[in-house]
């Protein structure tokens, strides 16, 4: 359930630094490659950017491209433009930053956690990097090694609900519910509605074995999402635990909907029909669960082959 | 004055310090291993390069000269470079002299050099009243006959039962009800020795960017094997007939037979590695329907599939069925899978059990009550595969030596770590694999032994002063099981009852002591029922506690 909400954290994430003010011919073109963006003619501006690129390897220019091409889903584009503003300034904060949130978005998280890495070791008082090389590994499915960074972020800039919940997701996801608890709780009080955060919470309560404020916390959020798959799931597994099985399935099904490429939701599913002596039902969704195993298993490679989009 | 108003604020701040300082270790286990007189050293190359030298070896503890003393027998194993001397490993077989003492008796014996060992199991194969042994062994298990004598005869190739390849965990139970003693081996991966997976190479031989051995990802695994006891010294290869042959290759390690569904069959749980484990069901005409998924006993609650290693059975919460715990890689948990009648739930997070286990390899393990308060308690060794960890070490995961795990059981279901409160001897670091449970000198306090890798054996002698009162079961069957392998003993005092199993083939490829224990807390008296392998039951009423009762099974008219 970690890679939806990571998503939406990444969506959060603040925008890179403006470019800086125009001044002479070069910053002419990036002014006017300004404008012709601002009202619509986007082809114009990336002509000009292009044109300050070929006369004045300007980085202000290759970022604004990038900025151009990702917002036109245009994502090669923009990391190929990032990459070459890599080469004229390799440790400008702005471009690295650009260029891992460039990759993130792109499914790619090997290249940005190697841009990200940089970022911590140049930047180490910026808690954002951190917390994107956090959130970026665990996105590579790495949460072992996201801890430590999302640690240091939590440090850096302490109670940033953001960084309390991508902790507490790994944490989570590593099973270390304890650990997760009191984090989610905290992220709670800085901004009570967030669903994902009480679904979050209430994971980590089930873990525990507490399952009335598993459950609580669970239909809390689905007030605010009914469909959200982890609370739907928290559900499953509460009801399953009491063994009201058709109960379980019903949100164990939902939770499926809402989260399709979830093994663990099938896996459960397939011990609930089980329990209900529907056989048939039971192999079925175990099938789904291996085969949904055996997709994760090739999605994480892929992101950690040579080949993987945007890798350097 | 002013110095003796120094020494009087230095002796308060002494005082102080004392008063604040950690709480002294509470007595409970003490290695006697040197003091016993063992000099057994398990060995394995130090670098570990191929996973083949980082998966042994077994213990076990089993009485091989009927004097009422559980001996131990300790399996070595060989390394790439030793592996075409296997005179160069020398398993180890200890007589138990009694008082504390143990006699290296392996030379006599005859069970020094199976080659290079992997676990052992031991069982009365041939029904003549005497323990034999078989030594699970890379390129060829052995199966050893006792002579009576205090020697062993190598009969594997008159019995047919020589595994190939690389057989790691064993286990004899008669799942046929024939009255004779069949056995399954677990095999775990296909390895060549002169074609080696290179050490580092591949994506599968990294662990977190540093380079390690290979496997058992990205490694072709291998089939099982289930030996049908012919009754004349034969045994005849049934794996694929009996549908547990494995033919997927799946990591095979620890073994246990039990009763699973309560038909009164024996059914088989086995552990694979990086694989979902099995349960196969006794169907009751030879063959077994694996049932591992819908039983929920195969992988993690959210469907993870894990390193199992290990698996111990325990009544633990007096439910009178056989729960497992399941001991598996480090960041994973070790699975508890209480047993439900029809299914197991995992309540590894609910018992808290599961969360301290994260950073661990765990290797051997067992339910023992080691305080005798009737509740069974848990313990667990570890130590990594890959001592390349302890270069860089990564989130949680411990390094390549790791303590052990000592669960308490609460007696509500759930149970507290307490290794730390007991010391060294528990918290001390090891690279430790077999274990094997049982009272080595009969004084009603349950004793642990331990194989470490690449190290000398631990003899944790149980100390305890606290404890409650005891009882040791052994049972006597009629020949030819006259281990009574797979009897089921219940003891009840007024506080509940406990059931379990009398097993061979136990934990991490090891065999503990088959004569049961059972802490009875403040009761004095207990009843004693045992469920023969055959069904019939015999009873003993207000049983006096703290002996060792045997009861032999009637003979059938």
């Amino acid at each position: 359930m970690i890679a939806p909400l990571a998503i939406v954290l990444l969506l959060q994430a603040r925008p890179t630094n403006a470019a800086q003010p125009p001044a002479g011919d070069r910053d002419a073109l990036l002014t006017r490659a300004a404008d012709a963006a601002k009202s619509g003619n986007r082809a114009e501006a990336k002509r000009l950017l292009g044109a300050a690129v070929e006369r004045y390897h300007s980085v202000s220019a290759l970022m604004q491209l990038a900025r151009l091409e990702s917002e036109e889903g245009d994502g090669d584009g923009a990391l190929r433009a990032l990459r070459d503003a890599r080469t004229l300034a390799p440790n400008s904060e702005d471009v690295l930053t650009a260029f891992a949130e460039v990759s993130l978005r792109m499914q790619a998280p090997v290249p940005a956690i190697l841009a990200l890495e940089a970022l911590t070791r140049l930047y180490p008082d910026e808690p954002r990097h951190p917390y994107l090389l956090g959130v970026a590994l665990m996105r590579a499915g790495d949460v072992v090694a996201a801890i430590e960074p999302l640690r240091q972020a939590n440090a850096l800039d302490p109670d940033r609900a953001l960084t309390l919940v991508a902790l507490g997701l790994a944490y989570n996801s590593r099973k270390e519910y304890s650990e997760a608890r009191p984090l989610l709780r905290r992220a709670l009080d800085l901004e009570p509605e967030n669903a994902d955060t009480l679904a979050a919470l209430a994971e980590a309560e089930a873990g525990v074995g507490d399952l009335e404020n598993a459950e609580r916390d669970a239909r809390r959020a689905m007030q605010r999402a009914p469909a959200n798959a982890t609370a739907n799931f928290v559900v499953g597994v509460v009801r399953m635990a009491q063994q009201r099985y058709a109960e379980a399935r019903d949100a164990l099904l939902a939770a499926a909907v809402a989260d399709p490429a979830s093994p663990k939701v099938e896996y459960q599913l397939s011990l609930v029909y089980a329990r209900l002596g529907d056989q048939a039902a039971s192999e079925e969704h175990r099938a789904l669960y291996e085969r949904k195993l055996r997709a994760i298993e090739q999605a994480v490679a892929a992101l950690h082959a040579p080949s993987s989009g945007g890798g350097e | 004055m002013i110095l003796r108003t120094v020494l009087a604020i230095a002796a308060a701040a002494l005082a102080l310090e004392a008063s604040q300082s950690p709480a002294a270790p509470e007595l409970l286990f003490r290695d006697v291993a040197a003091q016993a007189g063992l000099t057994f050293r398990h060995h394995a190359a130090p670098e570990k390069k191929y996973i083949v030298e980082s998966m042994s070896g077994g213990v076990a503890m089993f009485d091989y000269d009927n004097d009422g003393l559980p001996d131990l027998y300790f399996v070595d194993s060989l390394t790439v470079d030793t592996a075409s001397h296997p005179e160069l490993a020398r398993s180890a077989l200890y007589r138990n002299l009694g008082a504390g003492r143990f006699e290296d008796v392996t030379e006599k014996s005859g069970l020094a050099h199976p080659g290079w060992g992997m676990g052992v199991c031991t069982a009365d194969v041939d029904g003549d009243g005497w323990e034999d042994v078989y030594v699970t062994a890379l390129a060829g298990s052995h199966l050893y006959h006792n002579n009576h004598d205090g020697t062993f005869s190598d009969v594997t190739a008159a019995a047919g039962v020589g595994v190939p390849g690389w057989p790691a965990g064993c286990g004899f139970a008669d799942y046929d009800h024939d009255g004779r003693l069949d056995l399954f081996v677990s095999r775990y991966v296909k390895i060549d020795l002169g074609r080696l997976p290179e050490f580092g190479k591949d994506k599968t031989c990294q662990y977190r960017g540093i380079a390690v051995q290979c496997g058992p990802r990205g490694l072709p695994g291998e089939s099982d094997f289930l030996f049908h006891n012919e009754g004349n010294g034969r045994f005849t290869d049934v794996s694929e007939k009996a549908g547990v042959s494995d033919p997927r290759g799946y990591f095979g390690l620890g073994v246990a037979w039990f009763d699973a569904n309560g038909d009164g069959w024996p059914d088989l749980y086995v552990a694979n590695d990086s694989t979902p484990n099995f349960l196969y069901l006794n169907q009751k005409d030879g063959t077994f329907k694996e049932s591992a998924f819908p039983w929920g006993v195969a992988v993690s609650e959210d469907g993870a599939e894990q390193g199992g290693m290990g698996v111990a059975l325990g009544d633990y919460d007096h439910t009178g069925r056989q729960s497992l715990f399941v001991t598996n890689f480090s960041e994973e948990y070790n699975d508890l899978y209480h047993h439900d009648g029809d299914h197991f739930t995992d309540v590894s997070f609910r018992s808290r059990t599961a969360p301290v286990s994260l950073p661990f390899v765990g290797w051997g393990d067992a339910f023992l009550d080691y305080d005798n308060d009737t509740w069974p308690d848990i313990i667990v060794v570890n130590g990594h595969v890959y001592p390349q960890m302890d270069q860089a070490r990564f989130g949680a995961s411990a390094g390549y030596r790791q303590r052990k795990l000592l669960f308490h059981n609460k007696g509500d279901g759930t149970f507290d770590e307490v290794a730390a409160r007991y010391g060294p001897v528990l918290t001390d670091e090891h690279v430790s694999r077999g274990l094997a449970v049982g009272d080595l000198d009969n004084d009603g306090r349950i004793d642990v032994v331990i194989n470490d890798l690449d190290g000398a054996p631990q003899v944790l002698h149980n100390e305890i002063p606290q404890r409650g009162n005891w009882l040791i079961v052994a049972v006597k069957g009629v020949a030819p099981n006259t281990g009574a392998i797979g009897a089921e003993i219940t003891v009840t005092t007024p506080s509940g009852h406990r059931t379990e199993v009398v097993q061979s083939g136990t934990g991490y490829i090891s065999q503990n002591d088959k004569r049961q224990h059972f802490g009875l807390g403040t009761a004095t008296e207990a009843d004693v029922s045992v469920k023969w392998p055959d069904g019939s039951v015999s009873k003993q009423s207000s049983v006096k506690a703290n002996q060792v009762l045997t009861i032999q099974q009637p003979a059938k008219r």
